[in-house]
């Protein structure tokens, strides 16, 4: 084409519009186009609340981490299950995940501020504007589930992606389908580590086997409690996490001695609710969680004796410790206490008890070789050893270091007879964001065109129709 | 390269150089158009306030040559928009029957005086005003209707851009047509623009949409404002911290890649808006303007001093209530200076103020003169004034030493009838004076009282904590040291002085983490450093490093610091089982950060060179009544805030000059067209 010539006016081909996809976990909620390799929008599913100007005001999205605002408070649509509980706020969490950062807002729609500050007294007028232009209208969704989502929350979502947000087509799909996808299985054992829980989903020929499918809620934020109760239990002093906004500067102090830092004094009206407090302590732990914690390797258990004759405990403690500095300047180096706080999610007897804990004590049942048990036992015999083979892993929580090893370990000592072969990706975000990356593929497929459920086939038979059409 | 450019440069625009062309580039696949050339590549960097374009690369990268403020005046006609203020003027003027008076009909003798009040325009075409000059023969009177554009008012603009925000498209689209108009480059010119973080998939694709479209460009590259600084800076992987008007955006840059998730996109009330906020809040009790405040935040005067600095001579608060009260009195008068048509004729204004203001404000200097030639003496002026406001034993006090200190307020008053040197058209004459400030012009960066959203002690702490959000969120974490060893501060409203080095100081108070003798000695086992015995079974001297340490050992080694930082696996005791080995990490997951910096913009760039603060009108907000000269005005004082623009330079000479393409940092009509605007996300970079 000759260059000095303007091309014809809407000469391009047009209507190419790749579909969204929505992947909502506990922690964060994860959007972005299909046929990208990393959602483009990563936002905490928790959202912050507080009054000012005598109104109630919302924060979604990364700021609420980051700007403590007057009697904050931190709320989560999803249960710990996994399943959403609160279904307007979900919508609304889910909603900016995708206009913030994909669809953007159209203008004059109050919701333009994407960032904060919607008030309730605005939700009306939104409402009434987007009753016109809906933010999905021109954009198919795919949205993901945990395997064992209720019909009932299966329905109220494409509710919601249909009639809220107008979407022309619409599919729903497990995570660990997703996952297996992301790897390139077609069939596979999917072990899930994320934040709530943990879960094991044999999948066959891209079909989840749901009588195997098994969680347990010994996810990350379990994980941070162990290391709470193990910070509780310290020697000499108990550490306390005191987050970065409550300190206005700290001082440096030798490893062990107390904090020297100056704190910041919130008047009682003002000041953040415990639960931005629990958040946001959250995110020390989590870089306690990639700097110190680690898991032990194996072969055998912690508490176990090596072959050597030296209990594995001992010879963990000879391992150099590694540091740690909290927010308020405290700083101590951990020993054998970061192979312990993960222990549990392998060996019931090794959890650290912890009276004040939210978890209930964990149950053997509820560690990962006995939910690879239990699932494997609701799946055809025949499958086993090929599941077996075809293991996958993901989730953030996965990425604890050691993690991978000590599983294949673990998976070997229990099943000795068929080859155990554990897959997971290196890159950190393609174990984070597994089960979205599997969208992003399935979504771009061109023979996926026909699993859609338009419209008009909603329109045609309900709600009901996810149940039919996404098995 | 350079050969086959030269070769084309004869005959770029020629049809047969296609076939020409495929035989020579085969291996090329994108190429089915002439090379770009460095003279013709449109470059705009839109801003909340004001946006910068270029049209070519000079030899020397330099500061946009072209700015124009970012907003549009709604145009008569609804849906359009003019880049000035327009005008309606009405004005009696004498005609002659004579052939030299324009529309001589029967209209003007039903024009009287009196029947001002509501006649339709009569003239729809702006009259010289050589022509009603020229018509000394009194005849007749008639009212005329003259429109012309006011360069200096912001009266009604609409600005397309809030805090990054897109939030008026037609407006938004306007102005682009209005700087590709104004710079009207030739067909073959790629357009490269700088986005903005916030803006969604959706708004990419739309201006994509309208650049391929309207301006039938061959080539167009949306490049994300954060890695424009990182080319600027010639660094692959940095923290970018962008201060604008309303927002800052705080984005971590690895490898050249933008990390999305974690970014701090459009944190409000952080900009450089907050800051003058904060000073009308201070400082509007005592009668300061906003346009006061905004440019004491830019004058010299102006300092963020480090948290803990105590703050000059803050016992002496009786005389401070007085003056400033005082000198805005005076300010006041001229603020309410005449300014509509058919208001009296100001007169004297120079002794006026003079007599008044010179027992009472300390300087009142006012200069008079054509708007054109205000830019020109602004540097000469400066030097003239008088700098009566300082005391005179504290003159030689550095700034931040001295309580009170007294800047220049600059600004525009219409000047009307008889001093105007032609009747009817607006004129204005700049006055300036010194303002005395005290200790108020160090706490801009304090935290508002009457701020209901946050609890945050001032934007140079949210901005630190968006900053460690941001590098946390990096995903690689060996990268998070470096990251936070190269920071970017860029962006006018990190012109103030001292706020870079606030700011890292605020960092450094919250963050920094202490170099306690644990994390060194800790990391490295004490038999490390002794020669290993050979198969001895000794685990004792490594013990429980638990809350062990050496106060002497407090001095800690830089070479320690750096092992600590990438510590490779650390060999394990012969003793160990060799599965032990990869106990160690030997991936750096250290805790960040033990240092921050600030990276230096290379020297080679002479005109990036920070040119010191500068508070004219000419380099102010649009409130400031905008560039008179504007566009096509670009004063000094451009420094690295700019580096943006900077590095869009680079990468356009990079993307459209030297790689043509192979670097897929543009998206060419072709692709355009076969895809459509939705193919902009695999060039955005």
């Amino acid at each position: 084409m000759n260059p000095s010539n303007p091309p014809q006016a809407a000469e391009y081909g047009g209507d190419e519009v790749s579909a969204i996809v929505l992947d909502p976990g506990y922690s964060t909620t994860r959007a972005g186009f299909a046929g990208e390799d990393a959602p483009k929008s990563l936002i905490p599913t928790y959202y912050g609340k507080y009054n000012a100007d005598g109104q109630e005001k919302l924060v979604f999205g990364d700021d609420v981490f980051v700007t403590p605002r007057p009697g904050l408070s931190i709320h989560n649509p999803i249960g710990k299950d996994g399943i959403v509980e609160d279904w307007d706020m979900a919508e609304r969490v889910w909603e900016h995940s995708f206009m913030s950062r994909l669809t953007g807002t159209k203008a004059g729609n109050p919701f333009q501020n994407g960032l904060n500050d919607v008030s309730a007294d605005e939700l009306p007028t939104e409402m009434e504007v987007e009753s016109e232009e809906k933010p999905l209208s021109d954009s198919p969704l795919l949205m993901t589930e945990p395997g064992w989502n209720p019909a009932k929350a299966r329905e109220k979502t494409i509710e919601i992606a249909m009639e809220k947000w107008d979407t022309p087509a619409f599919y729903l799909a497990r995570t660990g389908v997703l996952a297996a996808f992301a790897s390139g299985k077609a069939s596979a054992l999917v072990i899930d580590i994320g934040a709530s829980n943990i879960s094991v989903t044999p999948i066959h020929d891209g079909m989840i086997l749901k009588r195997g499918v098994q969680h347990s809620p010994l996810g990350g934020d379990y994980i941070s409690s162990q290391i709470k109760a193990i910070f509780k239990a310290n020697a000499p002093q108990p550490i306390t996490i005191t987050p970065h906004y409550l300190i206005s500067s700290k001082s440096p102090v030798e490893a062990g001695q107390p904090p020297q830092a100056k704190y910041k004094i919130f008047p009682a009206d003002k000041a953040p609710d415990a639960s931005y407090r629990a958040l946001l302590e959250e995110r020390t732990l989590s870089e306690f969680k990639e700097c110190v914690v680690q898991v032990w390797p194996g072969p055998t258990r912690l508490s176990a004796p090596s072959p050597t004759g030296v209990s594995n405990e001992d010879m963990a403690r000879t391992t150099p410790g590694r540091p740690f500095e909290f927010p308020d300047g405290y700083n101590q180096v951990f020993g054998v206490d970061r192979f312990r706080a993960v222990e549990s999610l392998f060996d019931a007897k090794a959890a650290i008890p912890d009276p004040d804990s939210t978890f209930p004590p964990s149950t053997p049942a509820q560690t990962i070789p006995e939910l690879v048990k239990a699932s494997l036992a609701g799946v055809d015999v025949d499958l086993r050893p090929h599941l077996l083979a075809n293991v996958v892993v993901t989730g953030g929580s996965s990425l604890l270091y050691g993690f991978t090893d000590r599983l294949n370990h673990e998976l070997m000592q229990m099943f000795p007879g068929p080859r155990v072969r554990v897959t997971a990706p290196g890159n950190t975000s393609e174990r984070r964001f597994g089960s979205w990356i599997g969208g992003s593929i399935l979504a771009s497929l061109g023979t996926f065109h026909q699993m859609w459920i338009s419209k008009k086939e909603y329109e045609e038979h309900g709600p009901n129709i996810v149940e039919k059409r996404c098995k | 390269m350079g050969r086959k450019r030269n070769q084309h440069k004869s005959s770029h625009r020629g049809a047969p150089m296609r076939s020409h062309h495929s035989s020579q580039r085969s291996v090329l696949p994108v190429i089915t158009m002439p090379p770009f050339k460095d003279e013709h590549i449109l470059l705009i960097a839109p801003g909340s306030q004001m946006t910068l374009a270029q049209l070519g690369l000079p030899e020397t990268f330099t500061p946009a040559r072209f700015r124009f403020p970012t907003r549009m005046f709604p145009a008569e006609k609804k849906g359009e928009y003019e880049p000035y203020r327009v005008h309606e003027r009405r004005q009696v003027v004498k005609v002659t029957n004579g052939t030299d008076a324009p529309k001589a009909d029967v209209e003007m003798k039903d024009a009287e005086p009196a029947a001002a009040d509501g006649t339709p325009a009569t003239e729809t075409t702006v009259k010289t005003d050589e022509n009603t000059q020229n018509n000394e023969e009194p005849t007749k009177t008639i009212e005329e209707v003259f429109y012309e554009e006011d360069p200096a008012s912001d009266e009604g603009a609409i600005y397309p851009i809030e805090n990054g925000r897109i939030v008026d498209w037609p407006c938004f689209f306007a102005l682009l047509t209005h700087i590709y108009n104004t710079l009207s480059p030739p067909f073959h010119t790629p357009i490269m623009l700088v986005g903005q973080p916030i803006w969604s998939a959706r708004d990419r694709e739309a201006i994509t949409q309208f650049v391929f479209e309207k301006f039938k460009a061959p080539a167009f590259s949306l490049m994300d404002s954060a890695l424009a600084a990182c080319y600027g800076y010639g660094t692959a992987t940095a923290t970018v911290i962008d201060v604008g008007k309303g927002k800052v955006d705080v984005t971590a840059v690895t490898d050249f890649a933008v990390n999305e998730h974690g970014r701090g996109i459009a944190l409000e009330g952080c900009g450089g808006d907050a800051m003058t906020d904060r000073l009308v809040e201070l400082l509007g009790p005592k009668g300061f303007t906003r346009e006061m405040c905004e440019q004491l935040k830019r004058s010299n005067i102006t300092e963020i001093l480090p948290a803990g600095t105590p703050l000059p001579g803050s016992s002496a608060t009786a005389r401070q209530g007085a003056n400033p009260a005082a000198s805005t009195g005076g300010s006041d008068g001229e603020e309410s200076a005449p300014r509509g048509p058919g208001d009296s004729i100001q007169t004297g204004i120079e002794g006026d103020n003079g007599e008044e203001d010179e027992g009472v404000l300390d300087v009142a200097a006012i200069v008079s003169g054509n708007p054109t030639e205000y830019l020109a003496n602004v540097e000469k002026e400066k030097t003239i004034t008088k700098k009566g406001a300082v005391d005179p034993k504290g003159a030689r006090l550095p700034n931040s030493k001295k309580e009170k200190a007294s800047f220049q307020f600059e600004e525009f008053v219409q000047l009307e009838g008889e001093k105007a040197a032609t009747p009817g058209a607006r004129q204005y004459v700049r006055r300036t004076r010194d303002i005395e400030v005290s200790v108020e012009r160090f706490l801009l960066t304090s935290p508002r009282s009457k701020d209901a959203n946050r609890l945050t002690s001032g934007i140079l702490e949210d901005i630190a904590t968006q900053i460690h959000h941001t590098i946390l969120a990096v995903p690689d974490a060996t990268k998070r040291s470096e990251l936070w060893d190269s920071l970017i501060i860029v962006g006018c409203g990190s012109k103030v002085k001292g706020f870079t080095q606030a700011l890292l100081a605020a960092i450094t108070q919250k963050f920094i983490l202490s170099p306690s003798a644990t994390i060194f000695t800790s990391e490295i086992p004490s038999n490390f450093t002794t020669p290993l015995p050979t198969g001895a079974n000794t685990p004792a001297p490594m013990g429980q490093p638990g809350p062990m340490y050496h106060p002497a050992a407090h001095g800690v080694n830089p070479l320690l610091v750096a092992a600590t930082h990438n510590n490779p696996g650390i060999p394990g005791t012969p003793s160990m089982d060799p599965s032990m080995v990869s106990h160690y990490r030997s991936t750096g997951h250290s805790q960040t950060p033990t240092s921050v910096k600030t990276l230096k913009l290379p020297e080679y760039f002479p005109d990036f060179k920070d040119q010191g603060n500068s508070n004219a009108p000419g380099a102010s907000s649009g409130s400031a009544g905008g560039n008179p000269g504007a566009p096509g005005t670009s004063q000094g004082g451009h420094g690295m805030e700019e580096a943006v623009f900077l590095g869009t330079q680079m990468a356009a000479k990079v993307f459209f000059v030297i790689d043509q393409g192979l670097s897929k940092g543009y998206m060419s009509r072709v692709e355009y067209n076969e895809s459509g605007p939705s193919a902009i996300h695999e060039y955005i970079l």
